[in-house]
C-alpha cells in the first residue's frame, strides 16, 4: 500500500517514514503543501498522514483542497496544537483521524491501519473471534481458552476483544483508554496496566503459553496466530 | 414574545415609564383645561351681564316714560317680550315658549306690579325679596321650582318700585357642560394614544437594550467571537452597543494573543519531544541489552510525564485567564463517574483501597467531556497516590435545582496542614507527593471555567473531601450550540 507523509520536521519525518516502511507500506514524503499537492495529483495513495503546521499552508486547507479535487483516501492528521480545531473535528466526523504530538509510533501505526481497514469491506467474522486457542463468542459475550471457559467481567471481555482484534500488533495505553474506555486521558498512575495484569492472570494461567506480552515503554501485544 | 405571560410586560421598565409619562401628560392637560374652562365661564357671564344691564336700563327707561294708564302694562309687557327674544347664546328650550327670561316690576312690598315670563312670578318675587342684593350689579338668584339659577339685574325707578330682568343660566351651563364632555372624550383618547405611543417607543428602545444584554451574556458564557447587535442609531443605546463591542474586540484580542503564545510554546516544545520520543521508540524496537532497554523505557516515561505537565500547565494558565477553549457537549456525570470507577477500581483494590460510587441516576451538565475526564482522573490519581492501604474512597453525585455536586472523599489522613489554603495553587504539593503539583490547580481551573466551584476540606471524622459544583444542563442551554453555529456561519 502506498502512503503519503506530509511533515516539515525532517527528524520526525524520517522516523515516521522508517516505521511505516518497516510495517510494510510504501511511503512518499513531502515537506510542504505544494509538493504534497503535486504528488497527490500524480500518484494514487491509499492513505495520507498530514501535519497541520506546514510552512506554506495550513494542513487543514491542504486536506480540504485535496478532498475537493476528488481524493477519497483517509487522512491521519498530526497536530502539535493544543486544542483540537473544530475543523479537525469535522474531518474526524468525516472518517479521518487525528493524533497529537508527541505520539507513540505504535499508536500511529494502529490508527493508520484502522483508517485503511475502514475503507475496505470488513473481512472478520462478526460473531466469532479465534486467536490461537482463544475463542471469543461475540454474541454470548463468552470467552474460552482451549476447553476452559474464562470467567471475565464485561469490561475485561471488551479489553480482550480489542487485543484480539489487534492481535500481533502493538496497542498503547492511550489507545486502550480511547477505544475501550472512551477517554482521551493520560493518567498519572498505572490504571491500565492493572487491568492488563488482571486479564493476563485469567488468560495466561500456569502451564499455558503466555499470550499477552508487555512491551515496556510502548504498550502491549497479543500474540498473533 | 407573545408566548410569554402578561406579567413580564407589567414588570418591564417600558410599562412603568409609559405609565408615569401618561400620568404627567394627563395632569398637565387637565390643568390647562381647568384654566380654559374658568376663562370661558367668566366670559360668558360677562356677556350676559352686559346684556342684562343694557336691557334692564332700556326697560326702566320705558317704564318711567310710559304713562301709568291702562296701556302701561301692555306697552311695557310688549317691550319686555321683545327684549327677551334677543337673549344671547339662546338655545331653543324644550318646554314653553320662553322660560329663560323673566321681567318683573314690583315695589318693596305687595304683589308684583307687572310680570312677564313663565308662570305667575310669585316664587321669583319671593326669591328676590329674600335675597340681599348689591345695587346695579347682576346677581345669581335661585328660584323655587327651577333647577337652574337665574342671573338677575335690577334697577329702581322713580315711582319707588324696582324692575328686575332675569336670565336663566341654563344656556351658559349647557355650553360649559358641552365643552367639558367634549374635552373629556378627547382627553381620554389623547391620554390612551399618548400611553400607547410612549409604550411602543420605550419598548422598542429597551428591546434593543435587552437584545444587547442577551448577546452580552451569551458572549460571557461561551462565544467570545460574537458581538452585540450594532444599531445604526447615534443615540445612547447605539453608543452602548459600540462601546461593548470595542471592549469585546480588546478582550478577544488579548485572549487571542494568549492563545498564540501558548500555542506556539506548545508547538515549539512538542516537535522536539515528538522527535526524541520517536527516536527512543525506534531504538527500543531493535534488539538491545536489557540495561539499555530499561534506560530508554524510563526516558519515554519521563518524556510522557513532561508532555502531560506541559499540557496541563498551559491549560491551567489559559483557564486562569478565562481563555480555555471549551468544546461543550451534554455530559452525563453519572455515566462518566461510573466508567471512571470501572477504570480505577482494579488499581484501587490492588492497593487495598475500596472505591464506592453513590449516585441516583443521570446528572447532565454542559461541559467539555475530555476536560471532565481529566478532572476526575486527576482526583482519583490523587487518591491512589496519597492514600495509605485499607482506606475507603467515596464518590457521590447529587444535584439540586441548578447545580450538580460531585464529592470525592476518603477516610485517610486528610490534607497536610502546611498545604492548607494553597491547595488549588499551581505547584503546591505535600512533602510526600510525587506529582508535579498541578493536579488540583487543574481541577479548580477547569471547574471554574465551566461556571462551577471547587472546595477542599478535611472531614471532621478524618480524611479529605473535595467538592466540585457544576451548573446543570438546562434545556435552553442545550439548544444554544446550534444557535451559535447559526450565528457564526
Amino acid at each position: 500500500m502506498r502512503l503519503l507523509l506530509v511533515e516539515d520536521e525532517l527528524e520526525i519525518q524520517s522516523f515516521v517514514k522508517q516505521s511505516l516502511t518497516d510495517a510494510g507500506y510504501e511511503v512518499h514524503t513531502a515537506e510542504d503543501g505544494k509538493t504534497a499537492a503535486i504528488l497527490a495529483a500524480k500518484n494514487v495513495y491509499q492513505g495520507m498522514i498530514i501535519d497541520l503546521g506546514l510552512p506554506d499552508q495550513d494542513g487543514i486547507d491542504l486536506i480540504l483542497q485535496l478532498k475537493k479535487s476528488g481524493m477519497m483516501s483517509p487522512v491521519l492528521i498530526l497536530s502539535a496544537r493544543r486544542s483540537v480545531d473544530d475543523r479537525v473535528k469535522g474531518l474526524e466526523l468525516g472518517g479521518d483521524d487525528y493524533l497529537t504530538k508527541p505520539f507513540a509510533i505504535a499508536e500511529l501505526l494502529a490508527r493508520m491501519r484502522n483508517l485503511l481497514r475502514r475503507n475496505s469491506p470488513p473481512t472478520e467474522d462478526a460473531t466469532r473471534l479465534r486467536i490461537h486457542d482463544l475463542d471469543l463468542d461475540m454474541i454470548k459475550r463468552r470467552a474460552t481458552r482451549g476447553d476452559q471457559v474464562l470467567n471475565l467481567s464485561p469490561q475485561e471481555f471488551v479489553l480482550l476483544e480489542y487485543l484480539c482484534r489487534h492481535a500481533g500488533r502493538v496497542v498503547t495505553r492511550s489507545m486502550l483508554l480511547t477505544e475501550v474506555w472512551g477517554m482521551r486521558i493520560q493518567p498519572d498512575t498505572n490504571v491500565v496496566d492493572v487491568h492488563i495484569y488482571r486479564l493476563r492472570g485469567k488468560i495466561d494461567t500456569e502451564g499455558r503459553e503466555p499470550l499477552i506480552k508487555t512491551l515496556r515503554g510502548i504498550g502491549y501485544v497479543l500474540k498473533g496466530s | 414574545m407573545s408566548s410569554k405571560a402578561a406579567n413580564p410586560i407589567l414588570r418591564s421598565a417600558a410599562w412603568r415609564i409609559s405609565l408615569w409619562a401618561s400620568l404627567a401628560f394627563a395632569i398637565g392637560t387637565m390643568l390647562v383645561f381647568g384654566m380654559l374652562h374658568r376663562f370661558v365661564a367668566s366670559d360668558i357671564q360677562r356677556r350676559s351681564d352686559a346684556w342684562l344691564s343694557g336691557e334692564v336700563g332700556v326697560l326702566s327707561d320705558v317704564a318711567t316714560r310710559t304713562p301709568k294708564d291702562r296701556l302701561y302694562r301692555r306697552v311695557v309687557g310688549e317691550v319686555a317680550e321683545l327684549a327677551s327674544r334677543e337673549v344671547p347664546n339662546h338655545q331653543q328650550s324644550s318646554s314653553n315658549e320662553n322660560d329663560a327670561v323673566f321681567f318683573l316690576q314690583a315695589g318693596d312690598n305687595g304683589p308684583a306690579k307687572l310680570w312677564v315670563g313663565a308662570g305667575d312670578g310669585a316664587s321669583n318675587l319671593a326669591a328676590i325679596r329674600s335675597t340681599r342684593m348689591a345695587p346695579d350689579v347682576p346677581f345669581d338668584l335661585r328660584v323655587k321650582g327651577f333647577r337652574i339659577p337665574f342671573r338677575v339685574a335690577a334697577v329702581r325707578i322713580d315711582d319707588g318700585s324696582s324692575i328686575y330682568l332675569g336670565l336663566s343660566e341654563r344656556d351658559e351651563i349647557h355650553v360649559l357642560k358641552n365643552l367639558r364632555v367634549r374635552f373629556f372624550t378627547l382627553w381620554v383618547a389623547m391620554v390612551l394614544l399618548g400611553f400607547a405611543i410612549v409604550f411602543y417607543a420605550t419598548r422598542k428602545m429597551l428591546g434593543r437594550v435587552s437584545e444587547i444584554t442577551e448577546a452580552a451574556s451569551r458572549i460571557g458564557q461561551s462565544d467570545l467571537s460574537s458581538r452585540v447587535p450594532d444599531t445604526k442609531g447615534d443615540d445612547e443605546i447605539g453608543h452602548l452597543a459600540r462601546t461593548l463591542n470595542h471592549m469585546l474586540d480588546r478582550i478577544e484580542n488579548t485572549v487571542h494573543q494568549l492563545h498564540t503564545i501558548t500555542d506556539s510554546l506548545a508547538h515549539d516544545l512538542r516537535s522536539p519531544l515528538t522527535a526524541i520520543r520517536g527516536k527512543l521508540e525506534t531504538t527500543l524496537a531493535t534488539d538491545l541489552r536489557p540495561d539499555h532497554t530499561e534506560a530508554i523505557v524510563t526516558s519515554i516515561d519521563e518524556l510522557d510525564r513532561l508532555t502531560e505537565f506541559l499540557n496541563t500547565s498551559l491549560d491551567v494558565a489559559e483557564a486562569k485567564a478565562d481563555a480555555l477553549r471549551l468544546n461543550r457537549t451534554e455530559v452525563d456525570l453519572d455515566e462518566l463517574v461510573r466508567s471512571m470507577s470501572d477504570l480505577y477500581e482494579p488499581s484501587m483494590s490492588d492497593r487495598e483501597l475500596q472505591l464506592e460510587v453513590h449516585s441516583e441516576g443521570p446528572v447532565r451538565v454542559l461541559a467539555d467531556a475530555a476536560l471532565l475526564h481529566r478532572v476526575i482522573a486527576n482526583l482519583l490519581d490523587n487518591e491512589l497516590k496519597h492514600l495509605p492501604a485499607s482506606c475507603l474512597i467515596c464518590i457521590s453525585l447529587r444535584s439540586d435545582e441548578h447545580m450538580a455536586t460531585l464529592i470525592v472523599e476518603d477516610n485517610g489522613p486528610g490534607f497536610d496542614a502546611e498545604v492548607g489554603h494553597h491547595l488549588f495553587e499551581q505547584r503546591v504539593k505535600g512533602r510526600a507527593s510525587r506529582g508535579h503539583g498541578l493536579g488540583l490547580a487543574f481541577v479548580e481551573a477547569v471547574v471554574r471555567v465551566h461556571g462551577g466551584q471547587v472546595a477542599a476540606t478535611n472531614r471532621n471524622e478524618g480524611g479529605a473531601r473535595i467538592t466540585a459544583k457544576l451548573p446543570l444542563c438546562r434545556i435552553q442551554e442545550r439548544e444554544q450550540p446550534e444557535a451559535l453555529a447559526l450565528v457564526s456561519t
